[in-house]
């Protein structure tokens, strides 16, 4: 019975992985800190564990998707994420593949149940 | 936010700032300092439950770092696989063969009785204890041959990610258009090579088996050299007569041992290869070439043969046999020796080399583009 869960659970995390970029760039469009982020990520029904988005982010900015500056202004320092134009037409173009894609396995799906 | 809190919030972020590269830890620091304190107000949570929450401060490191953790990754493994047993084959044999060879002649050669004398040793348990010896010795190579292979592997395959990551940057920017399956590889089937036909194929144990030959006679010309000897025991006197001339060993050896590397590189080409085609074409009418005219050098130019092997060799057979001498050794000289050694090679060489142009133009893999 452990087996199983574990097995599910790997699964829906391999799913939920394959989306993660995809969910993050799609909030990127304003200048946002990631705890901003994991908030604004939650309340659309997206879980994410900050533990994966913070590095996440930083390997998104090391591929030139996203820049990022140290707001030092408030309470705390924080860093602000923000889409670059490249990481706009990354995004553009991943957003039209994931329709595509969800389509077709919306097609899969619905075959299944009739 | 207690003075604790702050203290293990302090603790786990040096935990995972430890395990970064330098240049990254302070902006990481931050980072979690910021993370770490957002979760904690914005959950109205406590510092130890939001820790608790991250895991274990090793693997959220891990999560940072985008290195590859495998030394050979599955590209190579195959190939390194082959290397390793090949190159482990190589250091092994002709070391244990070596070392063998060389406990049985110091046996012979009366260093046991000294040996027998000072630690009791019976004769027999001399010559295993050295056997022992050449074991150890050849485990010895064994282990520094494999760390050997493996250190070049895992330089190739560190290599080859860094080109990889600049093929990848190169072709996000071409490609941007370009959604096809084509963004993923660069690989098309017209860069599929051609069935080789099964007659074209080289047979990787005969290479393997022969590259092992050549290390094992290398080997016994490096280390033992006295093994090419005749041997005559009188009681217990041994009598060693070299076939080589070892006064000249030292000049000689070179010689032996580049062209038996030419012949190494041969085969290690057509085990690479795998079939017959222009390289292998090349490589061994190349390496043969160079094979026979070290061949020539080292059996008419140079003095090779000990020049007093048949005059010792009369002496001590008519010694222990007391017989008159058979007809054939008063005709031994090197120059005789030579030239049979060489028509053999000649002939060894041209048929070699005519198998190989025959399969390549024959059954021969030909790039078309």
């Amino acid at each position: 019975m452990g087996e199983e869960r574990d097995l599910l659970a790997g699964l829906v995390m391999e799913l939920r992985r394959g989306t993660l970029i995809l969910s993050v760039l799609s909030q990127m469009s304003e200048a946002k800190y990631g705890y901003a982020l994991v908030q604004s990520l939650e309340e659309k029904g997206v879980e994410i564990d900050p533990n994966t988005l913070y590095p996440l982010l930083r390997r998104l900015e090391k591929q030139g998707l996203l820049e990022s500056r140290w707001e030092t202004g408030g309470s705390k320092p924080r860093k602000y994420y923000q889409r670059t134009a490249y990481g706009n037409e990354i995004y553009r173009e991943l957003k039209s593949q994931w329709k595509r894609m969800a389509l077709g396995i919306e097609a899969l799906l619905e075959e299944e149940e009739r | 936010m207690t003075g604790r809190e702050q203290e293990l919030i302090e603790r786990y972020i040096y935990q995972v700032t430890r395990r970064l590269p330098k240049d990254q830890r302070d902006d990481v620091a931050l980072e979690l300092g910021e993370m770490i304190g957002d979760m904690i107000e914005g959950k109205g949570s406590t510092a130890e439950k939001v820790l608790t929450e991250l895991g274990d401060p090793a693997r959220l490191a891990e999560q940072y770092q985008d290195v590859t953790h495998c030394l050979i990754g599955p590209e190579y493994y195959d190939t390194y696989l082959w290397f390793v047993k090949v190159v482990l084959l190589c250091s092994i044999l002709p070391v244990l063969a070596a070392g063998v060879v060389d406990a049985v002649r110091l046996q012979g050669a009366g260093a046991a009785e000294v040996y027998v004398a000072a630690y009791a040793m019976t004769e027999s348990a001399f010559v295993l204890y050295g056997i022992l010896q050449a074991m150890l010795n050849a485990a010895a190579s064994g282990v520094t041959a494999f760390g050997a292979v493996t250190l070049v592997f895992v330089i190739l395959e560190r290599q080859k990610v860094k080109l990889e990551k600049k093929r990848e940057r190169k072709w996000k920017v071409e490609d941007l258009e370009n959604t096809s399956a084509k963004l993923f590889s660069g690989w098309t089937p017209g860069a599929l090579s051609p069935v080789p036909n099964p007659k074209a194929r080289i047979s990787r144990g005969d290479c393997i088996v022969e590259m092992v030959f050549t290390v094992v006679f290398g080997g016994l010309l490096i280390f033992a050299p006295e093994f090419f000897s005749a041997v005559f025991r009188e009681g217990e006197m041994y009598t060693v007569v070299p076939v080589f001339n070892l006064d000249l060993w030292e000049m000689l050896l070179p010689l032996f041992i580049l062209s038996l590397g030419v012949g190494l590189v041969d085969q290690a080409v057509r085990l690479a290869a795998g079939v017959y085609g222009r390289l292998v074409l090349v490589s061994n009418l190349v390496c043969n070439g160079i094979s026979l005219v070290l061949s020539v050098i080292l059996l008419k130019v140079t003095p090779l043969w000990n020049p007093n092997f048949a005059v010792d060799l009369q002496t001590y057979l008519k010694w222990s046999m007391d017989e008159s001498v058979p007809d054939f050794l008063l005709r031994f000289n090197g120059d005789t020796i030579s030239n049979i050694f060489l028509a053999i090679i000649v002939f060894a060489v041209l048929l070699d080399s005519g198998t190989t142009v025959y399969k390549t133009l024959r059954y021969g893999v030909h790039t078309l583009n």
